[in-house]
């Protein structure tokens, strides 16, 4: 029980995420008799397979200290290429292309911020933009189509009844991120610059390293989940998936992370994806229109906010409590000292 | 015992542009050796640290380490040779345990591994700079300061580092962390490890070094046996006698007209409640090092900390302010002691900056079109002496005199009864504290009670009319006028209770 | 440790670069524009007739009113609001429902101070329930994010989604398509809000708070100037802002919807990003304590040439957006490499 309290306090948004998510979970399975159903499952893991990528891209640059407005220009160029692409020379191909240049997109992004020193929100403003103008050039402003639907089937298939090869390689690749962000020296760096900028400069770590993969791994990801969205609906538009810039922020959000950087983590992010995604696919149900999931993401994302706020002015209090009372337990040998010595 | 040292350095001087920081430097070491090094603000104790460390190699003369000449141009050529620096302020991250912060950077870092095997490679450094009851998984920010610098050292050794260099590690540390800081010290130089040891607290220095070199003015003063130099002969020594000259006199007397009274007022980090008044224009010195209470006292007065008691009086008015926007409706201004972090705007021209305080009486219903504030600025700045030309500079193109002077100047405009101000010439070159102690004592001559703390004896003995001393949160004394000794002060600022037999 | 020293090794560039900064920004904008200008007269038919700068100034009205509100937030070191167009869009439902039904008493319906009261008030409450969390603490992009969604779902779910419609003649017709002296209502808005907009700033203690603020927020409260009035000031005025526009448009557009300002607003796309990028475009620094309206009405005029150059010259949206993307990546890259003098203490 110790041991338990001990982990929960130790990364209190997290825990609180968890918590979240599995009342979300709760309240719809307890109102909706399907939502248990392994068919509602396999679509909440097939949704999750976009919405954790993204939440996912939007973890780490917010971790690293940043954040990254370009994902959904990037993702929906990432489609564009392989719609595009995928007829000529065939899906893998394609997949190959488009996620090559996501993350050439996403590395180059990084170099940009760490070399000139600039924030990631004030450029990626920018590219958001440009990448969206790319995107409506090579689709020629048109909605690009798959002609051969047989890629478009085998993404969806089932595989191990809730799964699917595309939420499959999802969770695979978030196991690698994971653990690449927890046990590698380079995983610790973007924590670093993301947490402390000023101190982990002055430690050593050169800027350019995390800031490149951090951003590099965000594009691959918005890129894979471009890709996933294209190969499954068979369409790509240039303009489209802008919506997923603030689906990944709030996922990430409610999946713990902190705005002030170097806290979170790959678990959270899926985490905060899946809850966001409970509530997206139980509000279905109620057939309410887009707003009002919007809405309630919205208010979701409140609460998250407001639970982290809460939690920090708590450790600011607990914070000078702790010192007063360090500062009362010298008091009376000192002053006992005092009087001895000085006589007053 | 060492026969030879095993880093020396010989004549090194280094010029930035007209400013000469180090004239004739030299310093040595041996192996196992704990070395003091002390000197005033601006003696060259930085530069030279910097140069040895590696940070700095524009510099002309001899660094010699074990007998062969060196020329580190990173810092991490240098602690590929063994020697690395803590700085005083801590470089390490806090939401990341002890461990990884350890292992963060650095040639020999692990590209993989779990937090297991980083906290088991962390517990030798850990036990050998005396955390042995902290689990290298713990954040780093649950733990406390002391130990957060302990930990700075605990990276260091890892890399192997044979002369470390120890930049102020007790300045903002009480005294049971302060006493674990030296106990590392000589833990690590019984292991043979070097330890260069930089500080302003004068009691440390004699507790626990073998020799300490003394600079100033960047010249070295020559290295002197601990155990054969008194605290007395060592000021003698740091400071010269070039002192007087730069201090207007004092008040003839103090008048009895209390100003302000100050009643049983407890800031966070106080030990207890204290009383005091200041007097209708005196200027009163507050004498104590960082984290003794002297810092606090006025920070609290002028709302900018929190107590969990107190009140103060001020022409007949009770009150204590909670903000410093309602200490300024009473007329106390207050200038903190890092004016770079709220005592400038760094990137708005002077004049934006000297009437900050005061913006109602710049302008009419809210509105401002220029002529009222020019002639308002300008008359501030001759007051303080800044350059009437540079109005519409950025203040922080001023040197640091100059924007210290701003930083105070400006406080002008509010017409304060009672200025507090901490570390008046941090960071000042000696002609621009000459001017602002002048300017203080005019200011006092006019009326406006000046209650200052500072960490500079100088200042402390040769400014105030008054001064109170602090150590470790206590109130210890008060001294008026021509009572007021440097010996004194010292004794009591450093070892009031004769625990180290100075 | 002696900083006196640190101050004074300064090399002479840099110290050279920072006195002439806001020279060289405003010499590099205005050159950006007469580049521009004459690539765009040599190369593009019609682009030198005073309709054509009207055409400009006029589409650079709309997100440029908006930018010259969040210009308050930036300069105020409160980074901005990713509600601007959720702000828009419901303000813009208000306004309509107010002019078509007068809020349920027949006799309001087409009521212009009525309706346009009823936006601006929605506005300002955003304003001040944005700024107030912003100025206890909160971050302004998740607080703005939050409050996105939730404005959107609000107007949306009132309106039920539907486009409401109201019929001509009424009473707006002067602010959506009227004119004065040649000049379209919104432009004279425009002109005048900037007008106002540099006023303020510069002339106002108000707005020298602003500045101060920005400039370094702990020394604005060390000098009494807190933040959380600052925010909730600011915030309120972007809102209003925004409120004006929705307005104006609507009232050109006879009708409001929800979704009028998502998306497909404009060639360049997301309304929020294109006001956002317009205060950037100006070289107003993301940091806060830098920069005027001035530089941004300057820069919405930028972008409006930009665009209406490729349009001349038959671009398609795609190359259009490319090229208001690339100005922007362009310009926040020089205005990053410039501003990395006394500004760069991160």
């Amino acid at each position: 029980m110790d041991n338990l309290m001990k982990r929960i306090t130790r990364d209190v948004d997290l825990s609180f995420a968890i918590l979240l998510s599995f009342c979300v979970y709760v309240f719809f399975a307890m109102n909706i008799e399907v939502f248990f159903s392994h068919n509602i499952s396999f679509a909440i893991l097939e949704r999750f397979a976009v919405l954790g990528l993204v939440g996912l891209a939007l973890t780490i640059c917010i971790i690293a200290g940043e954040i990254d407005l370009s994902i959904g220009s990037n993702a929906a160029l990432c489609a564009v290429i392989v719609v595009k692409l995928t007829d000529p020379l065939g899906a893998p191909f394609a997949m190959l292309i488009g996620l090559s240049v996501s993350t050439l997109i996403g590395a180059t992004q990084g170099f940009v911020i760490a070399f000139i020193r600039i924030r990631a929100i004030v450029i990626t403003v920018g590219t958001l933009m440009l990448l969206r103008g790319v995107a409506l050039l090579i689709a020629e402003e048109k909605t690009v189509m798959l002609t051969d639907f047989r890629v478009p089937d085998f993404i969806t298939t089932k595989v191990l009844m809730y799964f699917s090869p595309a939420s499959l390689t999802v969770i695979f690749i978030f196991i690698c991120v994971g653990i690449f962000m927890r046990y590698t020296k380079y995983g610790r760096e973007i924590y670093a610059i993301g947490g402390a900028r000023k101190e982990a400069l002055t430690a050593g770590i050169p800027l350019r390293r995390p800031m490149i993969i951090a951003f590099a791994l965000s594009g691959f990801c918005a890129g894979f989940a471009g890709t996933v969205i294209g190969l499954k609906s068979g369409t790509a538009q240039g303009l489209g998936l802008q919506y997923l810039l603030l689906a990944g922020t709030v996922a990430a959000f409610v999946g713990g992370v902190s705005i002030l950087g170097g806290k979170g983590g790959v678990l959270g992010a899926a985490i905060g994806a899946l809850t966001v995604n409970f509530l997206n696919t139980g509000l279905v149900f109620y057939a309410l229109q887009v707003h009002f999931v919007q809405l309630f993401t919205s208010v979701l994302l409140v609460i998250v906010i407001v639970f982290q706020t809460m939690s920090r002015i708590f450790d600011s209090r607990q914070a000078r409590k702790s010192l007063l009372e360090t500062i009362d337990d010298r008091k009376t040998a000192l002053l006992e000292k005092k009087r001895s010595v000085l006589g007053k | 015992m060492a026969s030879n040292p095993i880093l020396k350095i010989t004549k090194v001087s280094r010029t930035f542009g007209a400013i000469q920081a180090l004239k004739e430097a030299n310093f040595e070491i041996n192996e196992g050796e704990i070395m003091g090094l002390v000197g005033e603000n601006g003696a060259g104790k930085s530069t030279l640290v910097k140069i040895i460390s590696g940070f700095d190699s524009g510099f002309k003369g001899s660094y010699q380490i074990n007998g062969n000449e060196v020329k580190f141009e990173t810092p991490s050529q240098a602690e590929g040779s063994g020697i690395a620096i803590a700085q005083q302020e801590l470089s390490l991250i806090p939401n990341m345990s002890v461990a990884e912060n350890i292992f963060l950077t650095g040639a020999k870092v692990k590209k993989f591994a779990t937090l297991n095997t980083l906290a088991n490679m962390a517990r030798p450094y850990l036990d050998e700079v005396g955390l042995t009851d902290v689990d290298p998984t713990t954040r780093i920010n649950l733990l406390s300061v002391g130990e957060q610098h302990l930990v700075e050292v605990a990276r260091l050794i890892s890399r192997e580092a044979k002369i470390l260099i120890l930049d102020e590690p007790t300045a903002a540390l009480g005294e049971a962390e302060s006493r674990r800081i030296l106990e590392m010290v000589e833990r690590l130089a019984a292991n043979g490890k070097s330890i260069i040891y930089v500080s302003h607290r004068l009691d440390e220095i004699f507790k626990i070094t073998k020799r300490i070199t003394i600079l100033r003015d960047g010249v070295s003063q020559g290295v002197q046996q601990t155990k054969d130099i008194d605290v007395n002969k060592l000021v003698e020594i740091m400071l010269g006698r070039e002192l007087a000259n730069m201090f207007p006199s004092k008040a003839d007397h103090i008048s009895d007209d209390p100003k302000i009274e100050i009643k049983d007022l407890w800031p966070d980090g106080v030990l207890e409640p204290i009383s005091f008044s200041a007097y209708k224009g005196e200027i009163l010195g507050l004498s104590g090092q960082l984290g003794s209470g002297a810092g606090e006292v006025l920070a609290s007065i002028a709302g900018a900390l929190k107590s969990r008691s107190g009140s103060l009086t001020i022409n007949d008015e009770n009150f204590l302010p909670k903000s410093p926007s309602q200490a300024i409706k009473k007329k106390i201004a207050y200038c903190s002691s890092d004016r770079k972090k709220d005592g400038l705007f760094l990137g708005r021209p002077i004049f934006e900056n000297l009437t900050s305080p005061a913006l109602s009486s710049i302008s009419k219903y809210g509105f401002n079109f220029g002529s009222t504030e020019q002639d308002f600025s300008k008359s501030l700045a001759k007051e303080f002496l800044i350059d009437v030309k540079r109005m519409f500079d950025e203040s922080g193109l001023l040197s640091g005199g100059n924007q210290q002077k701003v930083a105070l100047g400006k406080w002008l405009s509010i017409k304060p009864d009672v200025l507090l101000v901490n570390e008046p010439t941090r960071g000042v070159d000696v002609g621009a504290k000459s001017e602002i102690y002048q300017r203080m004592r005019d200011l006092a001559a006019r009326g406006i009670t000046i209650i200052f703390a500072s960490t500079d004896i100088q200042e402390i003995t040769y400014l105030p009319d008054r001064v109170i001393t602090f150590y470790r949160g206590m109130m210890i004394d008060e001294h008026r006028l021509e009572n007021i000794q440097t010996p004194t002060i010292l004794k009591e600022i450093t070892d009031p209770f004769n625990e180290t037999n100075l | 440790m002696s900083t006196a020293i640190q101050e004074n090794q300064q090399p002479f560039s840099a110290k050279f670069l920072q006195f002439y900064k806001d020279r060289t920004l405003l010499a590099i904008l205005l050159s950006l524009f007469a580049v521009m200008f004459v690539y765009g007269i040599f190369f593009t038919d019609n682009y030198l007739t005073l309709t054509n700068f009207k055409a400009i100034i006029r589409d650079a009205a709309l997100y440029g009113i908006m930018a010259i509100g969040l210009t308050f937030v930036t300069l105020s070191g409160n980074f901005f609001l990713l509600s601007l167009k959720e702000t828009a869009s419901i303000c813009g439902v208000t306004f309509a429902m107010g002019m078509a039904t007068g809020f349920g008493s027949p006799d309001l319906a087409g009521n212009f101070m009525v309706s346009l009261l009823a936006a601006l008030s929605v506005g300002v409450v955003s304003g001040v329930i944005q700024g107030y969390f912003v100025g206890m603490g909160g971050n302004p992009i998740v607080v703005t994010l939050g409050g996105a969604g939730i404005l959107y779902g609000i107007g949306a779910w009132w309106s039920d989604n539907l486009v409401i419609n109201f019929t001509r003649p009424h009473d707006a017709e002067w602010l959506g398509t009227g004119s004065f002296l040649g000049l379209p209502s919104i432009t004279w808005s425009f002109i005048l809000i900037a007008i106002a907009g540099e006023i303020v700033l510069r002339h106002t203690n108000f707005g020298r708070k602003v500045y101060l603020v920005g400039a370094n927020k702990a020394a604005g409260k060390a000098t009494g100037h807190e933040n959380f009035s600052m925010a909730i000031i600011v915030f309120t005025i972007c809102s209003v802002c925004c409120a004006f526009v929705a307005v104006a448009f609507v009232a050109q557009m006879d009708s409001a919807q929800s979704n009028y300002f998502s998306a497909e607003f404009g060639s360049s796309g997301d309304m929020t990003i294109l006001v956002i990028a317009t205060v950037m475009v100006g070289g107003n620094s993301i940091m806060g304590g830098y920069g005027s309206t001035l530089r941004t009405s300057l820069g919405a005029i930028f972008i409006a040439m930009v665009d209406n150059m490729m349009v001349l010259q038959g671009f398609n949206s795609g190359p259009r957006i490319v090229g208001v993307g690339l100005m922007i990546v362009f310009s926040i890259i020089v205005f990053g490499l410039f501003a990395k003098g006394s500004r760069a203490q991160e």
